[in-house]
């Protein structure tokens, strides 16, 4: 089989290039989390201890709440979006670019000015609704148990729906006209067009977008981290931040990496459910 | 029922008028084919029927009631795309029953009828399919069948063979002919293949630049044309033009070819005029005039020669096999009965 060793080499590079940036890493974490912190086998040990801590499923939870939450208003707002930037109206490439302003902006550059929006006595959030006579007295946005997730859920949207926008944009673009014309001379009205031509035409575009909206969600922590840190008393802590906060505020790096495992083994369930159901669905024409 | 009227309609692009006060009377049944070439307005005159364009000046009247400010969905017609148009994320019965869905008509009813149409069109067999799976004739069907499910006063065709092959084109000109002839709805086509308007048709209308040239039966518009636009339009080969002049009973080719005429021309002795002959109109006459043949292109049934005639390239068509080789003469002379003759200057016709 000479002849397959010689491919073998050819691919060898890349292999080296993969295995340095992506296995290296990988198996390391899973060698940390089986041993202590001087390098001996401590079996389940660090496993049973992020388990057993408080903050453990409080942040499971969160990151539930927090990637569903942001999702499902993402998918729906960027959809609405793109429908919207998709009709003809004077001033339309304007607007298509203003639209992209969230999702352009540096994350931390956003949090911290939303966190200034948010502040509870000189926020102008806080401010526009007392001056009017919305609200009687200043909210705790940051500070409140059931307003500081929620907070944080719109910032996310926020940063992220012009995202969905534009790729929705870009795959209603491409949707013949004749479809539209036919649908009107069939009998269809706005919505019917909407819901019967758009969305069908668009949906593996919108699979594709909420799984990567799905990875980011599960990955990100500029936006919480930059503002509350997880806090306060947890509410806002979801497992990547806990990850992040184990492993280098409390240089628990064994049981951060236990925890990375077990998070890494739950996401890849996610997203195989997901691409097994969703991505793949009916067989039907592109 | 069906009837359309179009009465002298016009649209403007902005400043650029595209089609002049166009004027149609077609009556319920009729299946009537616009026709001309790129450019002529002929599509935008069907989606302005179907409402998919803004009228920009005067009437069109679908069954009379005026249909300007009604959108397609209110005016009772049925289209078909050159491009099909199906919904590509339906099957073949979803397609079909679509316009019936948003019409609220109830499931079992949608289901007969689509059944029906199915059956008219042979495409039982491939309702559960979908678009990407069928061929170009499949849903070409699917696109007829989803205007026969609706039962609209009009259909409208909008050159829906042009993206077939040559074969499937003419079994499909056949089929669409006599699904016309069995549902009898008023139709209204557009292409800008001449042959298929000659061989479908009730009645042509001719366009050029945004204005009717002539409406007609096929016949009229290829014994009669009134204009040599029509003349050259209708017909394959074109219609042959010799410029010249009226002088005493005959015709004098700008060379002094001297063709007489029979009957006589009403044109005044000495006018400008083109004598038109259409290429089957030459025959082989040994007294006849000299042409020098350039190619010529045998088909099995009949002989198509290029020649140099009277200073004019002349096509003409002859049932005879001809042994003639290029470069050589060939005596030909004109059907008389079947000559047409054209003001020079306006290209109108000079009625005899």
């Amino acid at each position: 089989m000479v002849r397959q060793s010689t491919g073998l080499l050819f691919v060898l590079p890349a292999l080296v290039v993969l295995a340095m940036l992506i296995a290296y890493p990988v198996f390391y974490t899973g060698l940390l989390s089986v041993t202590d912190q001087q390098g001996a086998f401590v079996g389940t040990n660090n496993f049973a201890a992020v388990l057993g801590a408080r903050a453990t499923p409080q942040a499971f939870w969160n990151t539930l709440w927090w990637v569903g939450g942001s999702i499902v208003f993402q998918v729906i707002l960027g959809v609405a979006t793109a429908v919207l930037l998709n009709q003809n109206f004077p001033g339309r490439g304007i607007v298509r670019s203003v639209t992209l302003i969230p999702w352009v902006i540096p994350g931390i550059v956003a949090a911290t000015t939303w966190a200034w929006m948010f502040h509870t006595e000189f926020g102008i959030i806080n401010y526009m609704m007392t001056a009017p006579g919305l609200i009687e007295a200043p909210i705790g946005w940051l500070s409140n148990r059931d307003t500081v997730l929620p907070v944080m859920i719109a910032i996310n949207v926020w940063k992220l729906f012009p995202f969905v926008a534009i790729m929705v944009l870009a795959g209603l673009q491409s949707i013949p006209n004749d479809l539209y014309e036919a649908a009107r001379v069939d009998g269809a009205n706005f919505w019917h067009e909407v819901w019967h031509i758009m969305l069908p035409q668009v949906r593996p575009v919108i699979v594709a977008v909420t799984l990567l909206l799905v990875i980011w969600g599960l990955n990100s922590i500029t936006i919480i981290y930059a503002i509350t840190r997880g806090g306060p008393a947890n509410l806002t802590l979801i497992t990547p931040i806990q990850i992040f906060r184990l492993a280098f505020e409390s240089f628990q790096f064994n049981q951060a990496a236990a925890l990375s495992v077990i998070f890494f083994a739950v996401t890849i369930v996610v997203v195989f459910i997901y691409i097994r159901y969703l991505a793949s669905s009916p067989a039907e024409a592109k | 029922m069906g009837a359309v009227t179009i009465r002298d309609v016009r649209k403007n692009y902005g400043s650029v008028a595209v089609i002049h006060g166009v004027s149609i009377d077609i009556a319920d049944g009729e299946f009537v084919i616009l026709v001309g070439p790129s450019g002529c307005g002929k599509s935008t005159l069907l989606r302005m029927i179907a409402g998919l364009e803004a009228i920009s000046g005067g009437e069109i009247d679908i069954g009379g009631r005026v249909v300007n400010n009604l959108h397609p969905k209110e005016r009772d017609i049925a289209m078909v795309f050159q491009s099909y148009a199906l919904y590509p994320h339906m099957t073949v019965e979803q397609n079909m029953g679509f316009s019936l869905k948003l019409g609220k008509v109830s499931k079992e009813e949608t289901r007969k009828r689509v059944t029906a149409a199915a059956q008219i069109l042979g495409l039982e067999p491939y309702l559960q399919r979908y678009p990407r799976n069928l061929s170009g004739g499949q849903r070409q069907r699917v696109a007829m069948g989803r205007a026969i499910v609706r039962d609209p006063q009009v259909f409208l065709f909008d050159e829906p063979l042009s993206n077939l092959d040559a074969k499937l084109r003419v079994q499909m000109r056949s089929e669409i002919k006599a699904l016309h002839q069995r549902l009898k709805t008023t139709t209204v086509y557009v292409t800008h293949d001449q042959i298929e308007a000659m061989t479908m048709a009730d009645k042509i209308v001719v366009m050029h630049d945004g204005i009717v040239e002539q409406i007609g039966t096929p016949l009229e518009l290829y014994d009669r044309p009134e204009n040599m636009f029509v003349a050259g339009f209708i017909g394959s080969p074109a219609m042959n033009f010799l410029p010249g002049r009226i002088d005493q009973g005959a015709f004098v080719a700008d060379d002094g070819t001297r063709i007489p005429l029979n009957p006589l021309p009403p044109a005044a002795e000495g006018a400008r005029v083109t004598l038109g002959i259409r290429p089957e109109h030459f025959r082989l006459d040994p007294e006849g005039i000299a042409a020098k043949v350039v190619t010529i292109e045998p088909t099995g049934s009949e002989t198509q020669v290029s020649a140099q005639l009277a200073g004019q390239d002349i096509v003409g068509v002859f049932r005879e096999r001809l042994s003639t080789a290029p470069g050589a003469d060939l005596r030909v002379s004109l059907d008389l009965n079947a000559v047409h003759l054209f003001d020079a200057a306006t290209g109108k016709r000079l009625v005899a």
